[in-house]
Formats: C-alpha cells, sequence, structure tokens
C-alpha cells in the first residue's frame, strides 16, 4: 500500500496562524534502546501529494497573557482539518521541520503497520529535517484525528502535550442518515498546556496545567461559534489532551450524541454534559433553539477558571456570554449501548486475553512506573491473535487511576465498563475506572503489530503500553 | 564568676528550648488548601534533660509536651497556624504553658519556581515558669524539593526575643533542616536538623549552642493524614540529650465541595 497512489479528491484546508522558526532544544524523542527505522524519503520525480503537514515549532497564543512556544502541524493548533472519503486512496506528504525524530499516528484507523504511525509497531520515524509520503485507503468512515506518538518524558512541551494533533474526517461512500441531519458543523480541540509535574493526593508526582483551551484559544480569546436560530449544528469534539478527562457542557443547550470515537452509537441519546477521555471523541447534534450568546465549556469551574471554553452566538444576539453551571458530572456509556449483554460468548467464541494494570511507586517526586501483567514496556508481554479469532481484553485495573485504553489499528465493543455489561458500543478509546474490571472485545482481522495503551502521554512513557503479534 | 556563667548557659539553655521543644518540625514549603483545617498533636518527651530549676524555669527533664497546632488554609498560597502549648511533668501537672500565631505566604504553582518557597512568622507567648523570653517573634523562610525519592528542606529561621531576659541578644539565627527517602509509597525515613546558634551578630561557642539531629520516620498512609515520629540526641552541653518526638495530623473539610468545584 505504500508504494499504490491515486489521486483523491481530498480538501486539506487550513487556516494561517503565525508560525516561527525558533526550533526546540534537540532532545531525545524516544525511550533510550529504542530502535529508530526512518521513512523513506519522496522521490524527487514523485507527482504532488493530496495532502502536506508541515511539523514546525510554532508560538502559540493562547491569549494575549498566555504564550506557549510548542510544535504544530502546518503553522496552526489545532492543524489543518482534513477531509477523506471512505475507501479512496490518499497520499500525504510529511516535513518533519524540527529537531527530533517524529512520526503522525492516524487514530481510529484500520491501517498496516508502516503507516499506522507508532514506532512500537514498527512504523519508521521521520528523521529531523526529513520528508516522507505515505498513501493509504482510509477506513472506516467518522470522525477521527492525527497526532504525534512520540516519547515525551519529563519535557512537558513534547509529544502530545503540545499542538500535534489535528481532526480528520472519512466521509462515508454511502451517507449515514443520523450523520448528515445538520445545517453547519464546527469541530472542537480540547487541549491543556503548561505541564509540570507536581506531587498529587496519592503521592506520585503528576501533570498539572496552567491553561486549558478548545482549539488553542482560552475562553474569551478565539472567535466565537456563530449560529443561526433553528439551525442543527454538528458538533465534532476531540479531547487532544495529553493527560485530562474533560467534561463540557454547552449552556441553554443539549446535545444529541449521534457517535462516538467517530462509530454511530447504538442509541442516540441526548445529554446536558459530554465526558471525553483523552482522545476520546463526540459527534453531537446541538438544536439552536435558545437565541442568545452562550457558553459552551468545561463544566468544573478551576478548569474553565483556566480556559477551557469558547463563546457561542447566535446571530442578532449580543449580551455577555452565559453559563449555567451544572452541580454534576454525569456521564454514563451504556445509555449508547444496545442494555444488558443477553448474548451468550461461550469460550469457543472469544478467547480471554487477562491483562492487569497496576502501577509501582518511583518516589514522591517521580511519576508512577506502569505494569500490564507486572511487567512495563518494552519488557510486556507480547500475546499472538489468530487472525478471523476474537478476543475479550479483560482488563482488571488495580490502579487508583482511571485510564483511557486505546487499540491501535482496530475498533472494539464495549462491553463491560466497572461491572456494567453493554453491547453494541464501538470504540477505540474507552476511559475504564480505577479498582474495577473492565473487558472489551474486538476481531482480529487486521494482521501486524498492533499497540495497546493507555492514552496519557506521561503513563505511555512510563510503561503502559504492550504490543500485539499476530500468528 | 563560673557559677554565674553556668547559671547563664542553664538560662540559656531553657530559653532556647522554650519554643522548639514543644513543635519540633521542619515546615515544608507548601500550605494548607482553602477551607481545609489541619489539626495536629505534637507530643515531645525528653528522657534525659536538663535536671535543675533554674532561675525559676522548671527543667525539662521528663516534661511531656502536648502541643495542639491548627492550621487553616486561607487562598491556595497562605494560611494561618495557631498553637496552644502545654507541659505535664510529675509535680507539676498539666499545664498551659502559651500560645502562638504563625501566617505564612507561598510561592505560587503558577509561578513555576525550581524550589517550594514560602514564609512564616510566627509571634507568641509563653509563661515565665516555661521559657524567661515570654513574647518571641519568629521568621522563618522554607524551602523545599523532591526529587525522585529523595526530599529536601531547609528552615534558616531567625528568632527575636520581645520580652525577657535575651532581648538584649538581638536577632538569633535558628535553623532546621531535613532530608528524607522514599522507602516505600507509605514509609519514608531521614534525618531532620534544629540548632540555634544564638545572636546572629555574635554566635554562641558551639558547645553552647543548642544542636539536635533526629532520625524520623513519615507515614504517608492517607492525604487526610500526617504522622511523623522521631528520636533525637543533643550532643551539645546546651541541648537536651535525647527526645522523642511525634506528630499526629489530620485534615478536615470543612467547605461545600461539589464534583464541579
Amino acid at each position: 500500500m505504500l508504494t499504490r497512489r491515486r489521486f483523491a479528491q481530498v480538501a486539506a484546508m487550513s487556516s494561517a496562524s503565525l508560525a516561527l522558526n525558533n526550533g526546540l532544544s534537540a532532545q531525545m524523542t524516544m525511550p533510550p534502546g529504542q530502535p529508530t527505522p526512518s521513512e523513506p524519503p519522496i522521490p524527487a520525480n514523485a507527482p504532488p501529494a493530496d495532502i502536506t503537514l508541515d511539523i514546525s515549532p510554532y508560538l502559540l497564543e493562547a491569549s494575549s497573557k498566555h504564550r506557549f512556544q510548542t510544535v504544530a502541524y502546518n503553522g496552526q493548533v489545532p492543524g489543518p482539518l482534513l477531509r477523506m472519503m471512505q475507501g479512496r486512496s490518499v497520499t500525504v506528504d510529511i516535513h518533519n521541520h524540527t529537531a527530533n525524530p517524529e512520526i503522525v499516528h492516524w487514530h481510529g484507523l484500520f491501517l498496516p503497520v508502516p503507516v499506522d504511525g507508532a514506532m512500537e509497531e514498527g512504523s519508521p520515524m521521520i528523521a529531523p529535517g526529513a520528508s516522507t509520503r505515505v498513501t493509504f485507503t482510509p477506513e472506516p468512515a467518522g470522525f477521527r484525528w492525527f497526532h504525534t506518538h512520540t516519547f515525551a518524558g519529563n519535557d512537558l512541551r513534547k509529544g502530545q502535550y503540545g499542538g500535534q494533533h489535528g481532526f480528520l474526517t472519512i466521509e462515508p461512500s454511502g451517507i449515514a442518515e443520523s450523520l448528515s441531519q445538520y445545517d453547519r458543523e464546527f469541530f472542537l480541540a480540547l487541549h491543556d498546556w503548561g505541564g509540570s509535574m507536581e506531587p498529587s493526593g496519592d503521592g506520585s508526582a503528576m501533570p498539572m496545567y496552567e491553561v486549558s483551551t478548545i482549539n488553542g484559544k482560552m475562553l474569551g480569546f478565539g472567535e466565537p461559534i456563530r449560529v443561526q436560530q433553528g439551525e442543527r449544528v454538528m458538533l465534532h469534539i476531540l479531547n487532544s489532551s495529553p493527560t485530562e478527562v474533560h467534561w463540557v457542557a454547552l449552556a441553554g443547550h443539549s446535545f444529541h450524541v449521534v457517535a462516538l470515537d467517530g462509530n454511530p452509537v447504538a442509541r442516540v441519546q441526548t445529554v446536558d454534559m459530554l465526558r471525553l477521555g483523552p482522545a476520546e471523541r463526540v459527534s453531537a447534534i446541538v438544536q439552536m433553539n435558545a437565541l442568545g450568546v452562550w457558553v459552551l465549556g468545561e463544566v468544573r469551574k478551576h478548569v474553565q477558571a483556566a480556559g477551557m471554553g469558547i463563546v457561542v452566538e447566535y446571530a442578532n444576539a449580543t449580551g455577555v456570554p452565559k453559563w449555567i453551571q451544572p452541580e454534576n458530572l454525569v456521564w454514563d456509556y451504556a445509555q449508547f449501548a444496545d442494555g444488558s449483554d443477553t448474548r451468550n460468548n461461550s469460550a469457543q467464541d472469544v478467547i480471554d486475553i487477562p491483562l492487569t494494570f497496576d502501577s509501582k511507586f518511583e518516589g514522591h517526586g517521580n511519576p508512577e512506573r506502569w505494569t500490564i501483567n507486572g511487567k512495563s514496556y518494552p519488557d510486556t508481554e507480547s500475546p499472538v491473535l489468530h487472525a478471523g479469532q476474537r478476543y475479550r481484553l479483560v482488563m482488571n485495573n488495580r490502579s487508583n487511576n482511571d485510564h483511557p485504553i486505546h487499540l491501535h489499528r482496530h475498533t472494539f465493543e464495549v462491553t463491560n465498563v466497572g461491572g456494567t455489561t453493554m453491547r453494541g458500543l464501538m470504540k477505540d478509546v474507552v476511559l475504564i475506572p480505577a479498582m474495577k474490571t473492565s473487558t472489551v472485545e474486538f476481531d482480529a482481522n487486521l494482521p501486524g503489530n498492533t499497540l495497546f495503551h493507555c492514552h496519557q502521554q506521561d503513563h505511555m512513557d512510563h510503561g503502559f503500553m504492550m504490543v500485539f503479534r499476530y500468528a | 564568676m563560673g557559677g554565674l556563667l553556668l547559671a547563664l548557659l542553664f538560662l540559656f539553655t531553657a530559653s532556647a528550648h522554650a519554643q522548639g521543644n514543644y513543635e519540633i518540625q521542619v515546615y515544608g514549603a507548601d500550605t494548607n488548601p482553602p477551607k481545609d483545617l489541619m489539626v495536629e498533636l505534637h507530643s515531645n518527651f525528653t528522657p534525659e534533660g536538663q535536671k535543675n530549676l533554674i532561675d525559676g524555669v522548671y527543667p525539662t527533664n521528663h516534661q511531656e509536651h502536648e502541643t495542639i497546632e491548627l492550621t487553616e488554609g486561607l487562598t491556595s498560597w497562605s494560611e494561618i497556624g495557631f498553637y496552644i502549648f502545654t507541659s505535664e511533668q510529675n509535680g507539676h501537672g498539666v499545664q498551659w504553658v502559651g500560645d502562638h500565631i504563625r501566617p505564612r505566604v507561598r510561592v505560587p504553582d503558577s509561578w513555576h519556581w525550581p524550589v517550594g518557597v514560602s514564609l512564616s512568622t510566627e509571634v507568641g507567648y509563653q509563661r515565665a515558669v516555661y521559657s524567661p523570653d515570654t513574647w518571641t517573634w519568629e521568621l522563618r523562610p522554607i524551602v523545599d524539593k523532591t526529587i525522585g525519592r529523595w526530599y529536601f528542606a531547609v528552615n534558616p529561621a531567625l528568632e527575636r526575643t520581645w520580652h525577657g531576659p535575651d532581648v538584649a541578644q538581638g536577632i538569633g539565627f535558628a535553623p532546621g533542616a531535613k532530608i528524607g527517602y522514599d522507602f516505600s509509597k507509605v514509609v519514608s525515613g531521614g534525618f531532620e536538623y534544629y540548632a540555634d546558634y544564638g545572636s546572629i551578630t555574635a554566635p554562641d561557642t558551639l558547645h553552647n549552642q543548642q544542636q539536635q539531629i533526629f532520625a524520623v520516620t513519615d507515614l504517608n498512609v492517607s492525604p487526610k493524614w500526617e504522622i511523623n515520629f522521631g528520636v533525637g540526641i543533643g550532643p551539645t552541653a546546651g541541648t537536651d540529650h535525647l527526645i522523642v518526638k511525634g506528630i499526629l495530623g489530620r485534615h478536615f473539610d470543612w467547605g461545600h465541595h461539589s464534583a464541579v468545584d
């Protein structure tokens, strides 16, 4: 697939943003001891690509008083909105203008290992100053995203702590009715900036942030979402935060949730707030029937005070943006599923893979070392999958943290979250609760190394990863 | 002349111990969060201390000091503490010794300093039978740092007597320091050092300085609890030779907190 290329009618939208050329200091991008295979260069006589991604240093201005030196795609945060057609091949040129090796992960797509963008699977890195070309056929349809997949370690400006994230929407070859019934759509990315490792209540250091943003701007400093009375507005919301779970609400309105992680939900539900773990996405339609100027923002007061919010402004409406403070945090995966598990999956149907998550104390001034079945990456086990077989990951989370668990290159069905059984909820990230057991099932239908990890950057960097291999 | 010097030495010793042996603690830079009351009980026993009544000041030998410390967080960077000192000793019963008040501010997290820094000031009264210096003031800078499993803290405190024999001494220098190591998530161990060098402009001789070193352990059983235990020795003549100390503290969150706060 790397060598195959067809032209596609794909729009790569980008907006002008301030881009500076003062590079970040050159530091290790991967853990010591990891191989660094490099992407092949772009042939000199190659035809133009459908999409170009330039990875460059960037000065993010979250507000007039909050600036962060980071790295971004095409000189903007979030990166350009990429639109692709399901099943239609697309070619992307990626230029790494930074001093560090980079890699782009296409999150939620069914891609072969060389393209997926995870060095742990064997995807090649892009050397500093180098360029590469990837060609792939986007599957499945839905709201996906792309982001860096590098090691950050103690540098809380690198990896997913920085600005390398962007929206990717794959239009279905046949228009799905539930996703097309809207007048306007907006893409929103929740992110946290200015992290520092601070002691936490449970005894180990963890990232704390100075600023939280939506689409790179603090509340009051970005362009508002402009809508018309009576419109149905589709909001595609991505939590690109390196480590934080976020709850969002739109004052005076509710969300008609139609898809989670880009996959249509089994039961469409209307809710007052959304919860998104790191890397989770929600697609929800909002009926604009409350004329006024409102705040869409983080429900928790201190996070909204740190900037996570955006103004929603009706045409011909004026006034101070209004926020209505919810009193509780409410979210339940099961409401979007088919209900309790009534199927009888015997041992012959599904093979269990037991996984126990735990951590080892490394001192109050250090993050914890994370383990899966007692071992930290790169020493974690590599279970062997057989193509065509269905597997159940039985995840016993013995830690005090919730974890956004992500499986590369596959979609899984969430079947149990902390004791609540369900069916029909298809995702690629699920936030599993602390001190409980949760399960997901997936069909091993895409041979190749498959990375499984917690999507919190600090947990990934400290051992919370493993690679499934196909027989 | 020699007797007078000896008497002055004992007087200094009793004075120097009057505050320190009621609350033996090296401060960390963190302050208590707002709407949170920290209640601590400091229990200090002197198995081997000063055995003589000097100039009306009770001997420290076999004194049991119980101090209640109440610390209320004001903002994310400030707090105020209040102390009630008591002493129990055979022949004297349980006695109220005095009270102190201690406001403290710290460098906010948003400043991103590489070390924790705070500054406390403590003003208080203690009865003359426990300390001839009845009104005292202390200014205590606090610097700390956690590096991996190691913890370091220094408290280069300055003291001033407002009423009592040591008024003429001027500003005294009474530093404290701590080094700790996390053996596990729950158990930390290390050493604490306390000293009183006397006047900052004319320090006492080493023989007459107060020097104490404690082997301590901290038990981090819960964010709500603080447990510290230590045994200290004083190698100089101006110091009680053996002290056992313990701190038991608990946070009481009295504010209304909902999930969205």
